[in-house]
């Protein structure tokens, strides 16, 4: 174990807490923001810094393809190569290999698959990402599993979440450096609750320094969503990091959240952000639209980030999709939406103040009181109150 | 804007100090000025801008055509002018109509009306008026006046047609000035000596601030 999990304050299933990694002390709940390649799209390492960012992600199937974890390790780790003195985390390198490799077979042994450099035959086994990963030196790794879409039904899930069992055993003899690395077990078992919790329970017998929540955020309905991660959070030990892989929406992370999950991490930020599209209060403001042309307001007034400080949306549109300076500051911005985003709810699950934050989340989201029926039913899970934002009449405006 | 030589060499090499706008420090020249898109060098946003060295780094190129059709020039000034739409206050803006990536002159589309630029909105004629309307919104530390670029490969009369269009524009583009800022009168005439010179001639006649040598490098 290479970490400390600290529980600081609560609200019912919420909590915030202070975890220690070897490379920083970060507070949760937090989003990582994913740097693929060894870097986050658009921004310096010194820019995350000051926007506060905790942990990044790095992808290990595309660190293992460019540059190889051999140089990576070589040059001393992936923390020294992209000079990030913060946290990271990889995860396994099997998502990309099932989500990007259309000839990818998975078979007891591992993920096999043609290599996209040379098309020659690889298997990814949970040795070789537990080694890959180990070269990277990230403070968090992830074990390999079995994933499968939430979307597919059949045996396959049943199938995907023992094989995802069997391989955290093997994860666990490959991986050499405990003190320095943690290795997370991640959830799977499809939208089925028998299977999640036999698979819930296989991980917390191997008692792992924290645990993931997987195979979601790949189009299964919200509802059978929430669901899953309220079912995983409440059978998960309370004293250790709980991780939903693949959750970047705002409102899934408030959501989460309330459900007691701790960190997050999605492309989405960055992504959107290249599509020209600003993460605001109000959801999202779309920076090619015409209408941004002579709209010299800054892109979210209540925002005290570098860009709506000093830009207004007509410039914004000027450069979104015609200029690489547009993707910069608008991923700039969207980031740094995320991480106060994460700020906000540790420190208003620290003051006491969580329900009064998350219905000033959702009014400010759904001013007309129309928040959806999937949120308010975990909310009533996760025991806040949030009447005062669902009703089309607010009481507030008598 | 304010210039003085410090010191020469032996030959025509000299050394001075150039103190413009906003710009806190004065900056030493030969200078090189950053090429930049829409205002900001490519990659470098504003907050990364300080790691390049100071003062030299203050001194940014930008042409007023890379705008067009993105930012009006009423949009521009509603704002308030290049400087606040950047949010660099402490920087130096020099408007040159061509750069050498986006904004090319097109000299065989050019007329006596306008100078003709292949642009990211594609061709574009921009007459003085036009061009002094961008300048205006924009307010500029520092402006080249509009002028008829020409290739070294073009005829006599061409080359001589391009000077006398160039001294017309600067006329036109000084009497609409209404932006201030320290304006550099353009200087054409090809690889011809004589053109050359006698286009400087003319240019010094006017009341500009500085010169601005075009198409030293054409095809």
């Amino acid at each position: 174990m290479a970490l400390r999990f600290e529980i600081l304050g609560r609200f019912n299933r919420a909590r915030a807490a202070q975890l220690t990694l070897p490379h920083f002390v970060c507070q949760t709940p937090l989003f990582m923001p994913v740097g693929t390649q060894g870097t986050i799209k658009g921004l310096a390492t010194n820019q995350l810094e000051e926007i506060g960012c905790q942990i990044i992600l790095g992808n290990t199937y595309h660190l293992a393809l460019r540059p190889t974890s051999e140089l990576i390790d070589e040059l001393g780790g992936l923390h020294k190569f992209m000079n990030w003195p913060r946290a990271l985390l990889t995860d396994s390198g099997g998502f990309q290999m099932v989500s990007l490799l259309h000839l990818a077979d998975i078979t007891e042994k591992g993920v096999t698959f043609q290599s996209p450099v040379d098309g020659k035959p690889m298997l990814l086994t949970p040795e070789e990402s537990i080694q890959i990963q180990s070269r990277i030196g990230a403070d968090i790794i992830m074990a390999l599993d079995d994933v499968v879409r939430t979307t597919i039904t059949g045996p396959r899930i049943e199938e995907a979440m023992y094989r995802t069992l069997r391989w955290i055993d093997r994860c666990i003899a490959a991986h050499k450096r405990p003190h320095e690395q943690n290795l997370f077990g991640i959830v799977q078992g499809g939208l089925d609750p028998v299977l999640r919790d036999i698979c819930v329970k296989g991980l917390v017998d191997r008692n792992l320094p924290g645990y993931a929540i997987g195979g979601l955020a790949g189009g299964e309905d919200k509802d059978s969503f929430w669901r899953v991660v309220a079912q995983c959070t409440a059978a998960l030990p309370e004293d250790k990091p709980r991780y939903v892989m693949g959750v970047g929406y705002p409102l899934d992370i408030v959501v989460c959240s309330a459900l007691g999950a701790d960190m997050y991490d999605c492309v989405y930020p960055t992504r959107t952000a290249r599509f020209g599209t600003a993460l605001v209060p109000e959801g999202v403001l779309k920076l090619k639209h015409r209408a941004m042309a002579d709209d010299i307001r800054p892109i979210d007034p209540t925002c005290e980030c570098m860009v709506c400080k000093n830009y207004t949306r007509a410039y914004i549109h000027c450069l979104v999709t015609k200029d690489a300076m547009g993707s910069q500051l608008l991923s700039y911005h969207n980031l740094y939406y995320m991480m106060k985003l994460s700020r906000d709810l540790n420190s208003s699950i620290i003051q006491g103040q969580f329900p009064e934050f998350v219905c000033k989340f959702l009014q400010k989201m759904f001013p007309k009181g129309d928040v959806p029926e999937w949120v308010c039913n975990a909310m009533e899970v996760a025991g806040i109150d949030i009447s005062s934002c669902c009703a089309p009449f607010t009481t507030s405006q008598d | 804007m304010k210039f003085s030589v410090k010191a020469w060499s032996n030959g025509r090499a000299r050394a001075g100090v150039l103190l413009l706008g906003g710009c806190p420090y004065p900056i030493e020249t030969p200078a090189l000025l950053l090429t930049t898109r829409k205002g900001l060098p490519i990659f470098i946003s504003p907050d990364l801008l300080p790691s390049l060295p100071s003062p030299d780094s203050h001194l940014l190129q930008f042409s007023p055509l890379h705008f067009l059709e993105d930012l009006s020039p009423k949009t521009i000034s509603d704002i308030g002018g290049l400087h606040q739409i950047l949010g660099l206050h402490e920087y130096v803006f020099s408007a040159i109509p061509r750069d050498s990536i986006l904004c090319l002159p097109e000299c065989n589309s050019t007329n006596k009306t306008g100078a003709s630029f292949e642009t990211p909105c594609g061709r574009r004629l921009i007459k003085p008026v036009e061009y002094m309307e961008m300048i205006s919104s924009m307010k500029p530390n520092l402006w080249a006046t509009l002028a008829d670029e020409v290739p070294a490969w073009v005829s006599e009369k061409r080359n001589k047609a391009s000077v006398d269009r160039t001294v017309t524009w600067l006329d036109d583009c000084i009497r609409l000035n209404q932006a201030g800022g320290a304006v550099f009168g353009s200087i054409v005439g090809g690889l011809s000596v004589e053109e050359r010179l006698r286009c400087a001639k003319e240019v010094m006649k006017r009341n500009v601030s500085g010169f601005f040598c075009c198409s030293l490098f054409s095809a």
